[in-house]
């Protein structure tokens, strides 16, 4: 078996909220990314998937938990050795518009990490990195000197993109990086992703509400909910054979672009809204929509266990229904 | 069928300190009763303007009309005063707007919001009009609404906020909806609940949709008919399924193509439609989708292509559908 890039073992962030109430946004998940995969995260709005994301990459400081990466905590280095550690992990945010500084060329955008880490010796050397960068993702040395405004949404994500590659990173943390274009530019940046992937080696974490898109571009799934992780599987096995009554009903929502298809297939329809994260409840997080639902599932939460090969689930009424 | 509303070749423009922008140019569709008719696009090729034309909400100036009629139950609304058009915002049209956090006022009770449009507009009392707020809430299937009336906006869900919206724009029985991505804004499973909820009431009160989105999906789910808009011009408009099985339009080909599917492969490539659509400062003289398409011709860079027409209810604007161009492939610029 391959060895893990990261290993995420019972990760928690906790928010103080007042009062002594406790948002639990992450509360105890783990899974392992493996190199050159893109692992993706999907879940509704509140379930935690961002947080999760920027935690694993120590943006915020953890609750408890581990992250191991090339056989260290990286929770337990130091200021120094993290410095060191972060030029593995970058992040692309979601808003194009609102992660590119507005009063920065392109090429100080793009520049930046190296600046920070000081690897470039001089600004000749500092500009050719730079525009090795733009061509990379697509764009050309004459962008280098312009602003963020001139450029469109799908271009203003490639810069992103371009400043994310700066330090040759290992780990990518994509966090809903096409929910702001159009569907049109979506393709292609998901497109240019792929390519880099392939190009550079890279791994992604993809974390997304696009259900579609991330079955497209993820080799394993992991689905959330209210700071649990539900259900975890290669993509395409977890998208035909959901385990999780939850899985079950967040694929049977997705519309289906295909007239005959959507109108015929028949939605499991979840009541009610997602419940607050703050103090929840023992048990499973998904009980009070769930339509399984048992006494058992109020008083214990079910563990998340391997149910077939690479496929897990936390459920305890997998196989009964 | 009989028609509830008719655009006729309506153009809509802004001024701008750079110039005049050609947000929507001429274009013309219906919508019947109790039909409902799906507005795509991306950003910025003018569906929301078109949406907002309909019910006058354009800030005018910088925006005016160019040309064009609205006609509603036989009335072009463009000739209304602004009174008038109060009356037919508050009685005949609803609209449901994307953001339910920015749309409803955070300093008023949900309730008030619901009830000052009926004490306005059908001379009830107040607490029949409250009477009557609780009864739509309930519709909408808020729960508690007795309670939930006294609430603030910030202390609804998202999807919550969407179904008061609905309430909002359904309290006066309209008989045309106009929903401006309804649900973007939502998670798929609180998506779902909406436009289920949506065609529930449309059963129930005979009311017509103009369904504004870029969702596919939702278009597939939702609509009878589809008019794909491009760079302020309608490209194509048809049945639902015209437009998802004989497609004719290369732009409307092109933004099938490049959604993923559920039973897509995974080392499919995704079609990606390079480029980005063209500036409305000056529209191109020809296929406004020429810079993009990968079967533009000659013809195409400076002759707008007319309407083709493939049956009586599915038209695309494109000069491979001209009869003068059968067998003709299209070919690289």
């Amino acid at each position: 078996m391959q060895e893990p890039l990261i290993s995420v073992k019972n990760l928690k962030k906790y928010f103080e909220v007042g009062k002594g109430a406790m948002l639990k946004a992450v509360d105890g998940i783990s899974f392992d990314i493996y190199p050159g995969e893109t692992f993706g995260l999907v879940g509704e709005s509140g379930c935690g998937k961002s947080t999760a994301g920027r935690t694993i990459i120590r943006l915020y400081d953890p609750t408890d938990g581990e992250v191991i990466f090339n056989g260290k905590n990286i929770f337990a280095l130091s200021r120094h050795d993290m410095a060191e550690v972060r030029r593995n992990f970058q992040m692309i945010f979601q808003d194009p518009y609102a992660s590119l500084n507005p009063r920065m060329t392109v090429l100080d955008i793009v520049a930046e990490p190296l600046d920070i880490h000081k690897i470039c010796k001089n600004s000749k050397e500092r500009k050719e990195r730079v525009i090795e960068l733009l061509q990379l993702v697509g764009l050309n040395d004459e962008h280098a000197m312009r602003f963020p405004h001139e450029f469109s949404g799908g271009q203003r994500q490639r810069i992103g993109i371009a400043r994310a590659l700066a330090l040759n990173p290992k780990f990518i943390v994509c966090d809903e990086p096409i929910s702001a274009l159009d569907v049109s530019i979506q393709a292609q940046v998901v497109n240019l992703l792929k390519d880099l992937q392939s190009k550079l080696g890279l791994t992604y974490m993809f974390i997304a509400h696009d259900l579609s898109m991330v079955r497209y571009i993820s080799d394993r799934v992991g689905v959330m909910y209210l700071g649990h992780m539900m259900e975890l599987g290669e993509s395409e096995k977890l998208y035909d054979d959901p385990l999780h009554p939850y899985t079950k009903a967040l694929l049977s929502a997705i519309p289906i672009p295909e007239p005959e298809v959507q109108r015929s297939k028949k939605r499991i329809v979840l009541e009610g809204d997602v419940p607050s994260p703050i103090n929840p409840k023992d048990g499973c997080r998904f009980v009070d929509r769930c339509a399984y639902a048992i006494d058992r599932c109020r008083v214990e939460t079910p563990e998340f266990i391997e149910h077939k090969p690479g496929h897990y689930a936390a459920c305890h009424r997998i196989g009964e229904i | 069928m009989e028609k509830i509303l008719e655009i006729k070749n309506l153009a809509v423009s802004f001024k701008t300190f750079f110039g005049e922008v050609e947000a929507v140019r001429n274009i013309s569709f219906d919508v019947g009763k109790k039909e409902t008719v799906a507005v795509v696009g991306e950003s910025g090729c003018g569906k929301s303007v078109t949406a907002n034309s309909v019910m006058q909400l354009l800030p005018m100036p910088p925006a005016f009309f160019k040309t064009g009629e609205i006609i509603f139950k036989g009335e072009d609304l463009l000739k209304k005063s602004e009174n008038e058009m109060q009356k037919i915002r508050g009685n005949h049209i609803g609209m449901i707007f994307q953001d339910p956090m920015t749309s409803l006022n955070p300093t008023m009770k949900v309730g008030s919001q619901i009830v000052e449009g009926l004490v306005k507009h059908q001379k009830v009392s107040r607490e029949e009009a409250k009477k009557k707020a609780i009864e739509m809430l309930k519709l909408v299937s808020v729960p508690q609404p007795e309670k939930r009336i006294d609430q603030y906006p910030h202390e609804f869900s998202g999807g919550m906020r969407q179904r008061v919206m609905i309430a909002l724009a359904m309290i006066s029985n309209p008989d045309l909806l106009i929903a401006d991505e309804p649900t973007t804004a939502l998670d798929v499973t609180v998506q779902a609940q909406i436009l289920d909820l949506m065609k529930e009431l449309q059963d129930k009160l005979d009311m017509s949709i103009i369904l504004i989105t870029h969702d596919l999906g939702v278009v597939a789910d939702m609509s009878d008919r589809v008019v794909v808009m491009y760079a302020g011009q309608i490209v194509e408009q048809g049945l639902t399924e015209e437009i998802f099985d004989n497609t004719s339009h290369p732009y409307t080909k092109k933004l099938l193509a490049s959604v993923p599917r559920l039973d897509m492969k995974r080392d499919e490539t995704l079609v990606s439609i390079e480029g980005t659509p063209p500036d409305l400062y000056i529209p191109p003289k020809g296929c406004a989708f020429y810079d993009r398409c990968d079967f533009a011709m000659k013809v195409c860079k400076d002759n707008m292509p007319e309407f083709t027409h493939h049956s009586q209810t599915h038209a695309s604007r494109c000069w491979l559908s001209h009869p003068m161009a059968k067998g003709v492939k299209g070919s690289e610029k």
